[in-house]
């Protein structure tokens, strides 16, 4: 396999790679602000907001994310919503809405485990409900749940593989690509290997995290 | 604490109602508005309809449970060793464990496939399908199960161990039955991650539920127009089906468990959460 820095094929791969970095760093993000936003409503937001956002969580953890992400590329389409035809999109909104559901259960297990009181005293204190969720709640629930969240930024590393099921040009789709471009199948391997300088580093990191936490306590 | 989980349980009864009252109003107001087309939901009234998805469906359960039983076996032998071997021999067996976890499934599903297909042996997707599923989820299963023996406290295997139990004895009698308690959460999770992941042999073109949606899509096309949406979500709803009560019974079984005694693997969203607490078997 010719592996040249000016060799055509590395630059697709190269540009995969890079895009399976950018749906993973984007999806993070979007996933943790959904996911705490959606955690706040089922604590605080009432019983209308609490039964639809349980709804949603309940509904996208136990579906399958291809089809969603089927569902989605087809409802952003022309056709339909005529929102973008762009798959890295698609993939992107896909991939943090499934994983904010996630996200949302974490963080909601660190909110009720902050002490009831905290609130209260916010509360007496003179600050609003928002800034005692924002200042008070918030930084120790989110700190008790970060080994929860490293977990799920793995799992969302690996599942932005999926992506190349809706042809979003990430790694795995560009190793199909040159796959059958080349007639050389170890393009898979080198796929393979590119998730796993991603996924180790992370995992070892989020190991620690959860050692050094429990240390901690 | 408390008081936020009782006014949850409070909510939740009520909740179920409200949350169906709005997925009422909102199908309605669909249908009002005409989002909604009627005729693209005819052919789900159709009994062929459901006979071709049920074929499918069976595709999707046969390779979930024989992924699922495969994987089973090797993970409790992979798990076992992994907590006996070691040092070096240790290592040999945890290594590919950790890289299998590290892959994405679809990649392994891919590599099996058309290494499968290179060696000259079997075509079958369903069986690359079986292969891919089994070597990774043994890997996770095997992860759960060395993390189960990790929990229970070095004083029960000591405490057999001088009574006079034999090694194998010991695991038999006194570690297994008490870790595998504390391990089904963790492995009723890896179930509902597996049944999703069987979705993913769609792309290696088998014929499970949502290859069997996607023919049926483009029989009906023609008469009443995509129906590829009306499609995504009634698969959807049957993946639904099957994993929502399966992740009830997982969080109802771990809610029983204080939290030392709660085991988790690393790299799968499906898993209990587990807060940062003191781990078990630590000293």
């Amino acid at each position: 396999m010719n592996l040249l820095p000016l060799d055509e094929n590395a630059a697709l791969f190269a540009q995969g790679y890079l895009t399976t970095l950018q749906l993973s760093i984007g999806a993070i993000v979007l996933s943790l602000v959904l996911g705490t936003i959606v955690a706040c409503l089922r604590v605080w937001g009432g019983a209308v907001l609490e039964a639809l956002t349980r709804g949603y969580v309940e509904f996208f953890r136990n579906t399958p994310l291809l089809v969603q992400l089927l569902f989605l590329a087809v409802l952003l389409a022309p056709a339909n919503l005529n929102i973008t035809r762009d798959a890295f999109v698609a993939a992107l909104i896909g991939l943090s809405i499934y994983t904010a559901s996630y996200v949302s259960e974490a963080v909601r297990s660190g909110i009720l485990s902050v002490d009831l009181r905290q609130m209260e005293a916010a509360r007496g204190l003179g600050l609003s409900q928002l800034e005692a969720i924002r200042f008070v709640v918030l930084p120790q629930a989110i700190r008790t749940v970060i080994p929860p969240l490293g977990n799920l930024s793995i799992a969302l590393v690996k599942n932005t593989a999926i992506a190349s099921g809706i042809a979003a040009n990430e790694m795995l789709k560009a190793a199909g690509v040159l796959e059958s471009r080349t007639l050389q199948f170890e393009w898979y391997y080198l796929a393979v290997l590119g998730y796993w300088t991603m996924t180790i580093p992370l995992a070892w990191l989020v190991g620690r995290i959860e050692r050094r936490l429990a240390y901690a306590r | 604490m408390t008081a936020f989980a009782a006014a949850r349980r409070h909510a939740s009864g009520r909740g179920t109602l409200i949350a169906a009252a709005i997925v009422v109003a909102f199908v309605a107001l669909l249908f009002l508005t005409g989002r909604i087309d009627g005729r693209k939901w005819q052919p789900f009234l159709e009994l062929s309809t459901w006979r071709f998805l049920g074929e499918g469906l069976l595709v999707t359960l046969g390779v979930a449970g024989a992924a699922l039983l495969l994987s089973m076996g090797f993970g409790l032998v992979l798990g076992v060793l992994r907590a006996a071997l070691p040092g070096r021999a240790g290592w040999s067996v945890a290594i590919p464990m950790e890289l299998a976890r590290a892959t994405p499934i679809l990649t392994i599903l891919l590599v099996v496939f058309f290494g499968l297909l290179r060696a000259g042996g079997s075509r079958d997707p369903a069986i690359a399908g079986i292969i891919g599923l089994t070597i990774y989820n043994s890997a996770v299963i095997g992860e759960i199960v060395r993390a189960g023996i990790a929990s229970i406290a070095r004083g029960e295997s000591e405490a057999a161990r001088s009574l006079g139990l034999s090694y194998i004895q010991t695991m038999r009698a006194v570690v297994l039955p008490q870790a595998l308690a504390r391990m089904t959460p963790a492995l009723v999770s890896q179930l509902i991650t597996l049944i999703k992941d069987t979705s993913l042999l769609f792309i290696l073109a088998a014929p499970e539920v949502l290859s069997q949606g996607r023919a049926f899509v483009n029989f009906y096309s023609q008469q009443v127009g995509s129906v590829l949406l009306e499609t995504y979500f009634v698969i959807a709803c049957i993946f639904f089906a099957i994993n929502y009560p399966l992740s009830r019974f997982s969080r109802r079984l771990e809610a029983r468990r204080p939290a030392h005694e709660r085991v988790h693997v690393l790299g799968e969203e499906d898993q209990p959460i587990v807060l940062a607490e003191p781990t078990a078997g630590r000293p």
